[in-house]
Order: C-alpha cells, then structure tokens, then sequence
C-alpha cells in the first residue's frame, strides 16, 4: 500500500517471517508470532494464547473488509450517492420545481438543451436536469432504504417466530410466505400500490416492503432453523438458559450475516422497483419533487430523439444499485464462515 | 467449586478417584435410569404421517454411583450420544424415568426442568461446534450463572471466572477472546469450564476427546480426572475408543442398537469380556504395539450395524454373531443378567443366552470368521 | 487380485531402485500479497513393491499433502511444488496433467477418509466403477460390469451385481469405503496411497478393512502408503514408519524399532500419551503439553522445541538434522536430545526419565 519500500530491519523480517509460518502449523494467520524467543518460558499444558487481545468476528470481517477492493468501490458509489443526496438542496444550482427553461420550449424543440449554466439542459416542462437528478437522489434512495428496512423488519419478526418455534406456527407463516412467493413480485408491487386510492411515496414504501417480507422471512428461518439444532444452542439449552436469551443471543445473531448480505442486495432491487413503479404512474405523482423511476417515466416519449433525458436518470439508478450490489457481494464473502481461517 | 481451587490442577500426578471409591451403598447412588426410551418417528409422504419409529434407545436400565465414572461405549448409530442428551431432557423421552437425586426428570418440564438443569450439565464432542462462535469466553462462561441467578456481583462474578479459567488450565486473558482464537484443546477446556460454572453434580461427556489431536487428548483426559477428584463430580463418558473409556470409567456399559449388552467394573470387563460383541470390539480395536497387534487374534464381524428402525427380532446381535446358536437367539430378546459363573461378580451383567456356555468354551464361534494374527486377515462375507 | 502373475515381491532384494521415491519433496502454498506457507519441507522417504510404509502425524503436519503431491492432486493454483517424485525411474513432477491422468487409477490409486464425498452421490456405484475400467482397461460395459461385480465380491461387498446398481447413500459407511478401495484396485495399480481410511468408520468396520489392505498387500505386492493419526493402525500394519511433524520427517523406523524404541521425544510424547487397552488402569496419561499452534518454524529452531520437555538452547537455535541413529538398524531422528541416550545436559535427563 502506501507504506514505503525501505529496508526493514532485521526484527521486523524475522517477526513477519514467523508469523505467517506460525500460520502454516494450521492456525489462524493472526499469529503474534508464535514462541517466546529464545530462552522464553515454556508454554503452558494448554499452551500459549496468539495474538493480542480478542477479535470478534464481526471485527475480523471487517478487518478482511477494508482491504477488500470491490467492497471499497462500492461502498465508495454508495457514500457519494448519499452524500450527494443529503447536500443536494444546497449543492443544486437552480430549483428543481422551477420552470426556469420554460421560454425556450417550441413544438419543434421541446428539450432545452444543455447551456451554459444548465450543464445538462432541461426537462419537457423546462426544469433544470441536473438539479432534478441530485434532488432525485434523495427521494430515490430514502424509498429504497426505507422499503427495505420495512421488509426487513417484518421478515426478520415472521422468521423469527418461524425459526424459534418450530411446529404449526412455522407450518403457518412458511405457508402464507409461500403463497406471497409465488406471486411475482413487481405485480404484487402494483397491486398493492394500486390499491391505494391516492399514490404517495409512502404507499410505493409500503408496496416494496411487503413484497420483501417473505425473501427475508424465509432466509432468516432457514439459517434460524440450522441454528436451532446446533450444538452451541444445545449447550445453552444444557445450561438452563431460557428461551427468550436463547433465541436473542444465540440464534438470532448467528443467523443475521445472510440477513444482512441480502439487504444490501435488496436495496439495489427496491431502488429498480420504485423507478418502476414510479414509471408505470404508481409513484408519487407530485413531479415538483423528483425522483430518477418517475423522471425515467416522463422522458419516454421523447426516447427517440432525445434519449439522453432517459440516460441520466437510468445511468443513475444503475450505478448505485450496482455500488449497493457490491458492498452486498463482498460482505456475503466477508461473513462467509468458510473464510475465517 | 464452590472452594476456590487452587492454580493448575493438572500440575500434581495423583490417584484416581477410583482408587478409592466413595462407598457404593444404594444412599449415594447419583443417576439411576430405568428402562429409557427414545423413540424418533419416521415420518413420510405429504401429510407427514408416521410410518414407524427409529429405536435409538430401547430399553436402558443404569445405575451411577456419586463420584464415579461410568463410561458408555459402542459404535457409532448404536444410540450411545441420544441416550446421554435423553438423561439430560435434551431429547424427547418416549418412557422410561431418569432419576437425578431422587428426582425423575423425565416428568418435569418447563420451569421445573430448566432449575434442574444446574445439577446436570454436558461436554461436546466438537469444541468448536459447541461455543457460540459470537460470545467471548467471559460471556460463555457467565450465561449460565446468570441463567440460574448464580452471578453475584461483579467481584464474586469476576473471583469465579478466575476460579474457573485456573481449573481448566486458561490463563484470565482468556476471558475477552473468542472461540475461533483457540487451539482445539484450548476450545475444549473451554467447554468444560462452561460446565462447571453451574456447579453441577453429573457431567454427561460425549466423545470428549476425539475431535482432538492425539497429543492434546491425554491433556483433556487428565483434567477431566482432576476436575473430578477436586470437586467430586460424577461422569458418564460417552466414547467410541475403548482405550479412553478403560481408562477414565469406574464402570462400563457397552451398547449395541440401543440397548446395554454388557456392563461391569472396568477392569472386570476389559479382562474378562462375555458377551460375544464386547469380544469382537475388543479384538479389533488397534493396539499402538507391533507385539501385541501381530500375535493377537482378531475377531472379524460381519456385515454391518442393522436399521434400528427395523432391529432383529430376537437377540440384536444375532446377525452378526460369531457364535450364534439355531435356539433362542433369533427369538427371543435376552436380558441383562448376572452370569451364572464361579468368580464372575456379580456387578458383571451380560445380554447373551449363551455368554457361560461361550465363556466355558462349550460353544466354538464358526471358524470362518476367526483370523488370526495379521497375515492372514480374512474378509469375511 | 486376480492377476495370475502376481508380481514378485521385490521388499527381500532391497537392492535396485524402489518403487516409489520421494526427494526433498516441499510444498509451499503461495497466497498473493502473503509470504508463502510451508505445508511440507523436504522429505524424502522410498517405498518398494508390497512394502507399506506410514506417514503418521498430527493435523497439520503435511501427511494428506504429501499424498496428494504424489497423486498429483494438488490443485495447480496457489501451491509450489519442488523436489522429486521418482515412480519406477519416472519423475512424476515433470509429467503433463495428460500423462499424469492414464497413470492415474492405472498405476497410482487413491483412497479417501470420507468415502460418501469421494463418490458421485447420483450415479450408481456399478456405473462409477466400471468408468474406470472402461477408461483405462479399455473394457467394453458387459465385460466391465463382470469385473466390476467380481471386485466388489473380492473387498467383501456381499451380494455386489445388486450393490452395482444401488446409489452410495444406500451403503454404510464400511460398504462405501470397500466400493471405494474397490475401485481402487480396479486397474491393478501397484501403488495404493490410503488416507486415513479408516478414520470415520467404526473400530469393527476398521479392523475388517485393515484386514483386506493387509491381504492385498501381501497377495498382489502392491505397494502401500499408509497415512494416518492412529498409532495402532500403524502398529499392527506398516512395515516402516515415518513420524512428522510440522512438515518434517522427525523419526523414521521400522515398526518393530520405533514402538520399542522411540528416540524422538515427539513419538515418545505420544507413545505415552494414549491411554492403553492393555496396561494397568489408575495409571496417569503424560499429556504432550500445549498444541501444534505453538511450533516455531523450523528456519528458526526444532519446531517442537516449545512443547518439548528436553528442548534447549541449542533447540531454539538451530534445527537439527534427519540423521542415521548410532544404535539402531536403519532408525533415523531428527533430534539434537533424543530420549534414551546417555544425558548431555540436565534438560535431556527429564525427557530420559519418561522412558
């Protein structure tokens, strides 16, 4: 990395050396360096303890994270996406509701093009692009994050009670689970949404997430259920601990890694889903605030001759689901309990 | 250990418990199990319906002295690990009573049982398995204090850690690691540490020792003896490997399809084994000494361990007996008995219609399955 | 086997090259931006038709690895490989992945400890059997099939033209792992690695296996290398024994030798350690103390110096040499204070008392 190539002395080398054949006896590489130099103390009948202090594993996957290049890069898109939209109010150079462009729309030219101070040109209404696009980021994001924390919850309650109790009542809520399953999901978007008599961004929210609710039900249960039977939980059991710690403590983190590694998965689909929705007419049809599914939907009619009112939008939601895609995929690597050692 | 115990106990050779054993009168009699059963349904088709049962356990009669070790042996599927969690409620008992203390456990449930849970606790066969790989050491050591309200403050919390990291032979930097930082002996002493923190009076261990390096197994047998010299505990070990249980149990049981074949005082049964079963076994278990291993004879059973869904009918091991007779074995189910033998105590009990006839010599096994010495090692059919 | 011309043994006219060579066999896995690690590190070991010889050792000590060098199994990526390999005066190393395939089951056999993931769970046995038999014998399907029926039968498999059709999760484990062995010895391969065998199976199952290993050793004078953790399989099996640890060869004798008179204090550590079968109960076991995650590279020093009662100065320093023994017939250690020899220093004189 960033460390200089100089010489190292000869402690050092001989230390590193030592750590990573220490390794090779079949331990962690986390070795402090195994023996006591010479003349050192024997080990104990246990023998010696490696490394410095504890490192849970949570903290070693993170620790495996932050070197990893394609976690960096996507966690990298995602920051910015969000950074982006908090500051997007301040950061926009003209008013995304304004029709500030409005005069020079003319039925043989109805885009503004980019022009100096609208590096992007405008909209069919005559709004500026860009300023659309960096509000857009907020509202695009706020219902893809929202959307998936609601399905989350509700996944994580059904499966919960599925993976810690077992018997009719995981009969019963696998059932409903499976009948939400087998309904495509972007239909039951729209119905749900179309249910709603008058969209909001809320009603998008609530379609997205509940459609959601059975992915993370079911993936929660099935690692619940594996727990379940594990000896670590037979050992609480053994213990006299009750249920309730059982299930919290035990059970419940040792099967979240999955949970979460789908979520930021989920996040890049809810963001696709809501442009889709939006797209359809199911989002929220106030346009003053935008969002990039709704601003996609309003550049159709012109795909033909003006396709770059489309491309920004889409290039946008394509981006961040990819960043939020990455993150998923290298924490699923990072949490992968074959990779701990 | 409730006496804090002093520095590494694995630092004085000593006796064995059993050496002097507490007095075996019926007044100190810790575990007594009575014809135990465990049955799992098999379920089938699409209404789950039950087309009969796996018998992992049928019919188990034991009996464990306070301060003593019994050890279970047999091969894997004869029902030995189900039989250990039945005792501790941790499989659903189809009859049968278990008695800890004068209490059946198998008809408490609920509150009742979790309270009870302190007296009886369990080493695992994978130390790494059986940690929460989540929880550091202090709080898989605190869970089950806590659990039975047995924590105190945080002083006396922290005085028995200590006490109970110096048992097992841990240094107090253990306390804020995680299970995966430690070697696999380490990991099991961990394991028995989280036992004791209840102060239990039984120890169920099953196969403590072989998901370990043949070096570090001594080291976790040795501290499961001291550990029960200093705190008076009561072990059943659970062990395929002959030479472990030999040489930790007062007293022995060998199972076969879920039922106790044999059962005497240790040495009795290693010198002296009756039932035809407990011979094969004990003929085939590899000896580390080239002497031994080329003049010994081996007794080669055929086939394999039958379906416990579908045991023989008669005796279990009747399909595999070198000595099987054309009466009563394939009909009738023997019981466990004294042998009817001049200086055969009567604490040895075997399952055998013919283990004095066998013992006598009277009965020959069919030839065609002895070998002898390694040369001419026969395959049987 | 079946073969009418069974092969002379050749263990008696110890002149002449062996059958199998390993020289300053290492293997080191290579991780990018890691420096590499050193699962073996140069051992050399011969094994002659119808001899056995086991590799014995801990987790971790380079046995499975070295077997699947030989086999060229290892896979290409991530590891280095050096020394050599001499199977019948051919260097196995220097031969193509094409080559190395016909040798392969033809001439080099493998059996595995887990005999369920070693076999194709959704194809019949019979049919995985006879691949081999069709691909290196060139057999056609009937009269593979035979051969396939009739092997099965030799290794003990009872009703085997029915078995040939069943799946291996219909077999136990013990049946598995004959069908395994079976396959094995399809081609007549005259040098047979088994790795830890018997580890999963049952002491019965065990000793009915060991029993047919032995018998083929003896009758068809295939050559054996035995790799295992169970002193007492290598007891009543192996002609000679190779003793690792942490890569090294540390002790190497025949077996008569070694359990007589174990030099190296890892070996005695270990002879000490296992409760018997046949001594006297009430007698304490001497643990080996700490664990293999205490070694300390072999570069620096012995990598048993930590957990070695006998370890010096010298030890830590320096690591010693794989060297003939004065006293016994072909014993070798790797040892600066073996256990058994007048006492050198006042460390060396507590190891001597374990004897």
């Amino acid at each position: 990395m960033g460390i200089p190539n100089g010489p190292r002395t000869w402690a050092e080398s001989k230390k590193k050396r030592i750590d990573t054949l220490a390794a090779s006896a079949g331990r962690s590489g986390r070795g402090e360096g195994a023996g006591d130099g010479p003349g050192g103390p024997a080990t104990g009948e246990a023998g010696a303890l490696k490394g410095a202090e504890g490192v849970s594993l949570l903290a070693a996957a993170w620790r495996r994270l932050r070197r990893n290049a394609v976690f960096l890069i996507g966690a990298a898109i995602v920051l910015v996406f969000v950074a982006l939209a908090i500051i997007a109010p301040w950061i926009a150079p003209h008013d995304p509701a304004g029709r500030i462009l409005v005069d020079q729309i003319r039925p043989s030219n109805p885009i503004p093009q980019p022009q100096p101070g609208f590096p992007l040109g405008g909209d069919s209404s005559g709004r500026d692009l860009l300023s659309r696009l960096l509000v857009g980021a907020r509202q695009t994001l706020f219902v893809g994050v929202m959307a998936t924390l609601g399905g989350l919850s509700g996944g994580v309650l059904l499966g919960t009670l599925a993976g810690a109790f077992g018997g009719p009542i995981d009969s019963l809520i696998m059932r409903i689970v499976d009948v939400m399953l087998s309904i495509p999901a972007l239909l039951m978007a729209f119905t749900i949404a179309a249910m709603f008599a008058k969209p909001t961004q809320w009603t998008v929210i609530m379609a997205i997430a509940i459609v959601q609710v059975p992915i993370f039900a079911r993936l929660l249960r099935g690692s619940m259920l594996a727990q379940r039977r594990s000896d670590h939980v037979l050992a609480a059991r053994a213990l006299g601990v009750k249920q309730a710690p059982i299930v919290i403590r035990h059970m419940l983190p040792n099967s979240f890694g999955p949970v979460i590694v789908q979520a930021t998965l989920v996040i890049a689909g809810a963001i696709i889903d809501a442009a889709a929705l939006s797209f359809l007419g199911l989002g929220n049809p106030d346009d003053r605030s935008p969002e990039w599914g709704q601003m996609l939907g309003k550049a159709q009619e012109f795909f033909n001759t003006f396709p770059h009112l489309a491309m920004w939008p889409a290039a946008c939601i394509i981006v961040v689901a990819l960043g939020f895609t990455l993150m998923g995929e290298s924490l699923r690597e990072a949490l992968d309990p074959k990779s701990q050692r | 250990m409730s006496e804090p115990t002093s520095a590494s106990p694995a630092a004085e050779p000593g006796t064995r418990p059993g050496d002097s054993p507490v007095t075996s009168g019926a007044e100190d009699v810790l575990v007594e199990v009575r014809d135990l059963k465990v049955h799992f349904p098999i379920r089938r088709g699409f209404l789950r319906r039950t087309t009969g049962h796996v018998k992992a356990v049928d019919g188990v009669d034991l009996t464990i002295h306070r301060g003593n070790t019994y050890g279970l042996v047999g091969e894997s599927g004869c029902g030995k690990s189900t039989f250990g969690r039945a005792v501790l409620q941790l499989e659903q008992v189809t009859a049968g009573q278990v008695m800890l203390d004068g209490i059946d456990l198998a008809t408490l449930s609920g509150e009742a049982l979790r309270r009870q849970r302190r007296h009886m606790q369990m080493v695992f066969q994978d130390p790494l398995g059986s940690l929460d790989p989540r929880q550091s050491v202090e709080s898989l050591l605190l869970e089950g204090m806590k659990a039975h309200s047995m924590t105190g403050d945080a002083n006396q919390a922290r005085a028995r850690l200590r006490e109970l990291l110096s048992a097992v032979g841990l240094p107090m930097s253990a306390l804020n690691r995680y299970p995966h930082e430690f070697s696999g002996g380490q990991r099991q002493r961990i394991g028995i540490a989280r036992a004791l923190s209840v102060e239990p009076q039984l120890i169920i261990a099953d196969e403590p020792v072989s998901a370990l390096d043949v070096s570090v197994q001594a080291q976790v047998i040795n501290l499961l003896e001291d550990l029960q010299r200093e705190l008076g505990l009561t072990y059943l070990v659970i062990a395929h490997d002959l030479a472990v249980v030999r040489h930790i149990s007062d007293q022995v049981g060998v199972m076969y399809l879920g039922s106790i074949v044999e059962e005497a005082d240790a040495d009795e049964l290693y010198s002296r084994p009756l039932h035809p079963y407990t011979r094969a076994l004990m003929s085939a278990a590899p000896v580390p000494d080239p002497e031994v291993e080329g003049r010994r004879e081996q007794i080669l059973l055929s086939g394999d361990l039958p379906s416990p869904a579908d045991p023989p009918v008669g005796c279990r091991f009747h399909t595999r007996c070198p000595w099987k007779q054309d009466t009563l074995c394939a009909t009738s189910r023997p019981t466990l008995l004294p042998v009817n033998l001049p200086d055969v105590p009567a604490a040895h009990k075997v399952a055998c219609h013919w283990a004095d006839e066998i013992e006598r010599g009277v009965i020959k096994p069919s030839s065609s399955r002895q070998a002898e010495g390694p040369q001419t090692g026969q395959i049987p059919e | 086997m079946g073969r009418p011309q069974s092969v002379p043994r050749r263990t008696a006219q110890a002149a002449g090259e062996p059958m199998l060579r390993v020289e300053d066999l290492s293997i080191k896995f290579v991780r990018r931006g890691q420096e590499p690690t050193i699962a073996v590190d140069s051992i050399s070991f011969d094994v002659q038709a119808g001899q056995t010889v086991g590799l014995v050792g801990e987790s971790g000590c380079g046995k499975s690895v070295t077997a699947l060098a030989i086999m060229g199994l290892l896979p290409p990526r991530g590891n280095r490989v050096e020394g050599e390999i001499h199977f019948d005066g051919t260097d196995l190393l220097s031969l193509s992945d094409k080559q190395m395939r016909d040798r392969r089951g033809q001439e080099l056999a493998m059996v595995f400890q887990d005999p369920l993931s070693s076999l194709n769970p959704v194809v019949p046995l019979g049919v995985q059997v006879c691949e081999v038999l069709e691909r290196h014998k060139g057999m056609r399907h009937g009269a593979a099939r035979r051969r396939s029926a009739e092997l099965l039968d030799k290794v003990g498999v009872p009703d085997p033209t029915r078995r040939l059709d069943e799946y291996p999760h219909q077999l136990s484990g013990g049946m598995r792992q004959r069908a395994l062995i079976a396959m094995a010895l399809a081609c007549e391969p005259r040098l047979l690695i088994a790795d830890e065998p018997t580890t999963a199976l049952d002491v019965t199952i065990q000793a009915q296996i060991l029993a047919l290993l032995k018998e083929l050793v003896t009758e068809s004078g295939t050559a054996l290398v035995m790799i295992t953790h169970d002193l007492g399989v290598v007891a009543g099996l192996c002609d000679q024994v190779n003793v690792l640890y942490g890569g090294r060869i540390v002790e190497r004798a025949d077996r008569f030798e070694l359990f007589a008179r174990p030099r190296h204090p890892y070996t005695n550590g270990l002879l000490a350690s296992i409760p018997r079968l046949n001594s006297p109960r009430g007698q304490r076991l001497k643990p080996v103390p700490g664990s293999v995650a205490d070694n300390i590279p072999w570069q620096v020093g012995c990598a048993f110096s930590p957990r070695c009662g006998a370890a010096s100065e010298l030890c830590r320093a320096e690591a010693p040499h794989l060297e003939r023994d004065e006293g016994g017939a072909g014993h070798e250690i790797r040892c600066h204070h073996p256990v058994g020899r007048p006492s050198e220093s006042a460390d060396d004189a507590r190891s001597a008392q374990d004897e």
